[in-house]
C-alpha cells in the first residue's frame, strides 16, 4: 500500500512545484495571451487585462490592472503607442523592476513585426496618427509569426531550461499558421472592395489582396460630421464597395446608417479573442474574420 | 556435357557471389541510412541554430523602429484658458472668505478672461533606476516649479520611493493636477482645510504594493510642510509634516470599480489665514476618507461618482504680529463634496455638491464658542465637450453660498484646455 501511495505523493509534490514555477505573464490585449499561451503552454500563465470588445486605445489604468502588472514576470503589449494613454503608468505604478522598460520581461511585440504606414512626418492636425506607423497588426500572420518567434525567443532566454520546449512549440505554431494560411488564402477576397471606419484592416488587405477604398471616419479617431456623412453616402453610391466595415467598440451607429442609406451590406468584423463565443484562440479569430469578410 | 558443366559452376559461383552481395548490400544500406539520419540531425540542429540566430537578430536594436531624437525627454504643454463672471460686484468678490474656515486669500479668477497657466511637462526616464517628472506652469505672475519629483523603478518587494517636490497621494482629487480636474475649480473642502493648490509639498513618499489577490496600496509621506493654509508657507521649520494613506480598490464584473481609501496628514502649522492680520501658531491633522465608483463599459459612456470627507482638527494660539499670544483657538471642522460625472461619447455631464460642517463645526476662542451662521455650501453643474482626448472645452455653473451670507454667488465660467506634445498618462 505504501509503495503504491509513496509514488502518488512524490508525483503530486513534483508535480506542484513546476505549477509553482511557472512564468506570469500578464499582457494588455487578449490575442497577445492567446499567442503567448500557444508558445508557452504549460510552463505559462496569462493574464489578458484589457477586456475583448474593448477599445486597445483607450482604455484605463484600473488598480486591478496595475495588481496584474505587479505580479506579472513578463508584460506583453502591442506597442507601436497604441496603449500610451495608460500602459506607462501601469509601469510606473506596479512597482515591479521585471517589467520595467530595457528589462527582459518587457516585451513590446511590435519590435519584431514589418510596420506599414509609417508616417514621414506627423503632427495631431491628422488625428489619432501613430508616428511608428498602424498598430493593428494582429490580423496579420506575417507578423503574428514574427510575433510568436520573439515570444519563443524571450522565453527561451528567461527560461533557458525550457528551451527546446519553447521551440517545438513555435514549430507546431509555425506549422499550424502554414496550413491555415493556405486555407485563408483559397478565400474568394482577391480584388474585393471595402469601407473601412477605423484603419483596422491595412495589414489584412494588403496579405490577402482586397482593397480599403475609403474610411467612415475622416482621419483616425476623429468622428465623421453630418456633412461628411452625406459625402460618404455618395461616395459609397458611386464606388458601391463589398461592404462597410467596422469594429463591436465604435462606429456602428454610423455604419449602420450608411448601410441603410446605401444598401451596401455593414459587417461587425471581431477584432479580438474572447469577443464573441466562437473566437477562442488567434486561429479561430482569423477564421471568423476572413469569415466576415468572405 | 561440358557446357552444362561449366553453366553449373557459373551459376554457382553467381549464387555464391549473389549471396554475398545480399549481405554486403544489406550492409551499405544500412550504412547509408545511418548516414542519412545523421545528415537529417547535422540538418535539423543547423535549423534550430539558424532559428535561434534569427530570433536573437529579431531582438537585436538594430531591427527596432527608432525615431531620431528618442533621448530627449518627453515633453508637452497644457494650456488653460478661462472666462469668469459673476453676480457679485468686483469689491464683493476682493476676497475668497470663508467666515471661520479661510480669509486673507485671493481669488483665483478676475471678471472676464483669465490665463490660469500654460503648464509645461517634462518628463523621461532618468537610468534604469529613477523616472524624472517636472510641471512648470507659467502664469502671468511669472514660472513657477509646481512639481519635480523621481520616482524608482527597480526597488524590490513592491516598494517605491518619491522624493522632490510633487502632489501628495493624500485623499483622492489632492494628487491630480487642476487641468485633470472634473471641474474647473476645487471642492470647497479642499480650498478651505489646503488650499487652492492642494498639498503639494517638498518630501519623500514611501509607498508599498503587497502581492494580493486585491489592490491594496499604503504609503508614508514626510513633508516640508510649506502648504500656506494648513502648514507653514516658510520653510525654516525643516521637516515638519507627515502623511499616511492607504487605498484599495475592487473589480465588480468587468465594467465596474470601487476605489476607496483613508489618509491623515498633519503637523506644525503658522497660517495668517485664520483671522485677517494675525497669525495661528500651532498644530494641524487633516483626514480624509475617498470612495470613488466608476461604471465604464466602453469608451462612449462612463459615470465615475466620486466623494470624500474630510475633517481638520487644529489646536494653538492666535498670535499678533508682534508676537504676542491674543487667543486660545481650538477649532474641529468637517467638508464634504460629492460629484457625479456621465459620459455620452465627447460630452460629459458633472454635478457636485459641496458643504463644509455637516458634522462638525466647532470654532472656539479663548474656549468660548463661535457661531458663523449657516453652513458654507455650494452647487454646481457642468457640461463638457471633449473634441479628442487632447482638447476640452467646458461650461460650469456654481450656486455658492460659501460666504455664510444672504448674498448667493452666482458663477458662470467657461474653460477651454489644450494639449500639445507628450502627457504623461493619468493614474485611475
Amino acid at each position: 500500500m505504501l509503495n503504491k501511495l509513496l509514488p502518488c505523493f512524490f508525483m503530486a509534490v513534483s508535480l506542484a512545484s513546476p505549477a509553482s514555477a511557472r512564468l506570469n505573464i500578464a499582457t494588455t490585449l487578449p490575442w497577445i495571451g492567446s499567442i503567448a499561451g500557444d508558445i508557452g503552454g504549460d510552463k505559462v500563465t496569462v493574464t489578458s487585462f484589457i477586456k475583448p470588445g474593448q477599445d486597445p486605445h483607450f482604455a484605463e489604468a484600473k488598480p486591478s490592472m496595475i495588481l496584474a502588472v505587479r505580479k506579472a514576470d513578463i508584460l506583453m503589449y502591442n506597442g507601436m503607442d497604441l496603449e500610451i494613454g495608460y500602459l506607462p503608468i501601469l509601469v510606473e505604478s506596479s512597482k515591479n523592476p521585471k517589467i520595467q522598460p530595457g528589462n527582459p520581461g518587457d516585451f513590446e511585440c511590435s519590435r519584431f513585426i514589418e510596420p506599414i504606414e509609417v508616417p514621414s512626418a506627423v503632427d495631431r492636425s491628422l488625428g489619432d496618427v501613430h508616428p511608428q506607423g498602424n498598430p493593428h497588426y494582429q490580423l496579420s500572420p506575417k507578423n503574428i509569426l514574427l510575433v510568436a518567434e520573439g515570444m519563443a525567443g524571450l522565453l527561451s532566454k528567461v527560461d533557458p531550461e525550457n528551451e527546446k520546449y519553447y521551440l517545438g512549440n513555435l514549430a507546431a505554431f509555425r506549422e499550424r499558421l502554414e496550413k491555415k494560411r493556405k486555407e485563408w488564402e483559397s478565400l474568394p477576397l482577391k480584388g474585393k472592395t471595402f469601407v473601412a471606419y477605423h484603419k483596422f484592416f491595412e495589414y489584412l488587405a494588403l496579405e490577402f489582396g482586397f482593397s480599403i477604398i475609403g474610411y467612415v471616419e475622416p482621419k483616425p479617431g476623429i468622428p465623421p460630421s453630418a456633412g461628411q456623412m452625406e459625402k460618404l453616402v455618395e461616395m459609397i453610391r458611386k464606388t458601391r464597395p463589398d461592404a462597410i466595415l467596422t469594429l463591436s467598440y465604435y462606429g456602428q451607429r454610423e455604419v449602420s446608417f450608411l448601410a441603410q442609406k446605401t444598401g451596401v451590406k455593414s459587417i461587425v468584423v471581431p477584432h479580438d479573442v474572447g469577443e464573441t463565443d466562437k473566437v477562442t484562440d488567434w486561429f479561430s479569430l482569423m477564421d471568423e474574420v476572413l469569415k466576415a469578410l468572405r | 556435357m561440358k557446357v552444362l558443366l561449366s553453366v553449373f559452376v557459373i551459376s554457382v559461383t553467381f549464387s555464391i557471389g549473389a549471396g554475398a552481395q545480399t549481405l554486403d548490400d544489406r550492409l551499405r544500406t544500412l550504412e547509408e541510412a545511418q548516414k542519412k539520419l545523421e545528415q537529417t540531425i547535422q540538418e535539423q540542429k543547423k535549423l534550430i541554430q539558424e532559428l535561434k540566430a534569427e530570433i536573437s537578430r529579431r531582438q537585436s536594436p538594430a531591427t527596432q523602429q527608432k525615431t531620431p531624437g528618442l533621448l530627449n525627454p518627453a515633453i508637452g504643454m497644457t494650456v488653460d484658458a478661462d472666462a469668469y463672471h459673476s453676480n457679485l460686484s468686483e469689491a464683493n468678490l476682493e476676497e475668497v472668505n470663508i467666515p471661520g474656515y479661510l480669509s486673507g486669500v485671493e481669488r483665483e479668477f478676475i471678471k472676464g478672461f483669465n490665463l490660469r497657466e500654460a503648464e509645461m511637462n517634462l518628463y523621461a526616464p532618468v537610468d534604469p533606476y529613477f523616472n524624472l517628472y517636472t510641471t512648470i506652469p507659467i502664469t502671468e505672475k511669472g514660472v513657477e516649479l509646481e512639481e519635480a519629483y523621481f520616482v524608482t523603478t527597480s526597488l524590490p518587494a513592491g516598494l517605491q520611493l518619491k522624493g522632490g517636490k510633487f502632489r501628495s497621494s493624500f485623499g483622492r482629487l489632492n494628487a491630480f493636477h487642476p487641468h485633470a480636474w472634473d471641474f474647473v475649480d476645487a471642492p470647497l473642502a479642499y480650498r478651505a482645510f489646503l488650499g487652492e493648490e492642494g498639498l503639494n509639498e517638498a518630501g519623500l513618499q514611501l509607498t508599498y504594493l503587497p502581492r494580493l489577490p486585491v489592490f491594496a496600496v499604503v504609503g508614508i509621506e514626510a513633508l516640508q510642510g510649506q502648504n500656506p493654509v494648513l502648514f507653514r508657507s516658510d520653510a525654516g521649520w525643516g521637516i515638519h509634516a507627515f502623511s499616511a494613506f492607504a487605498k484599495a480598490s475592487l473589480d465588480f464584473a468587468s465594467d465596474h470599480t470601487l476605489l476607496f481609501g483613508a489618509s491623515v496628514t498633519g503637523g506644525r502649522t503658522e497660517t495668517g489665514t485664520v483671522i485677517p492680520e494675525t497669525q495661528f501658531d500651532g498644530r494641524s491633522t487633516l483626514y480624509d476618507v475617498e470612495l470613488t465608483y466608476k461604471w465604464k463599459p466602453s469608451k462612449q459612456k462612463s459615470l465615475t461618482i466620486q466623494t470624500e470627507y474630510l475633517f481638520r482638527h487644529q489646536s494653538g494660539d492666535i498670535v499678533e504680529a508682534a508676537g504676542a499670544v491674543l487667543d486660545p483657538l481650538r477649532r474641529s471642522q468637517d467638508g464634504w463634496y460629492i460629484q457625479a460625472v456621465r459620459q455620452w461619447g465627447r460630452w460629459r455631464v458633472g454635478s457636485r455638491f459641496d458643504v463644509l460642517g455637516i458634522l462638525r463645526d466647532g470654532y472656539s476662542l479663548s474656549g468660548l464658542g463661535i457661531d458663523f451662521g449657516k453652513h458654507p455650501f455650494r452647487l454646481t453643474a457642468a457640461l463638457e465637450f471633449n473634441p479628442t482626448e487632447f482638447s476640452r472645452l467646458r461650461l460650469q455653473y456654481n450656486y455658492d453660498r460659501s460666504a455664510r451670507s444672504n448674498k448667493v454667488n452666482n458663477e458662470i465660467l467657461i474653460q477651454a484646455l489644450f494639449t500639445i506634445g507628450a502627457h504623461a498618462a493619468h493614474p485611475f
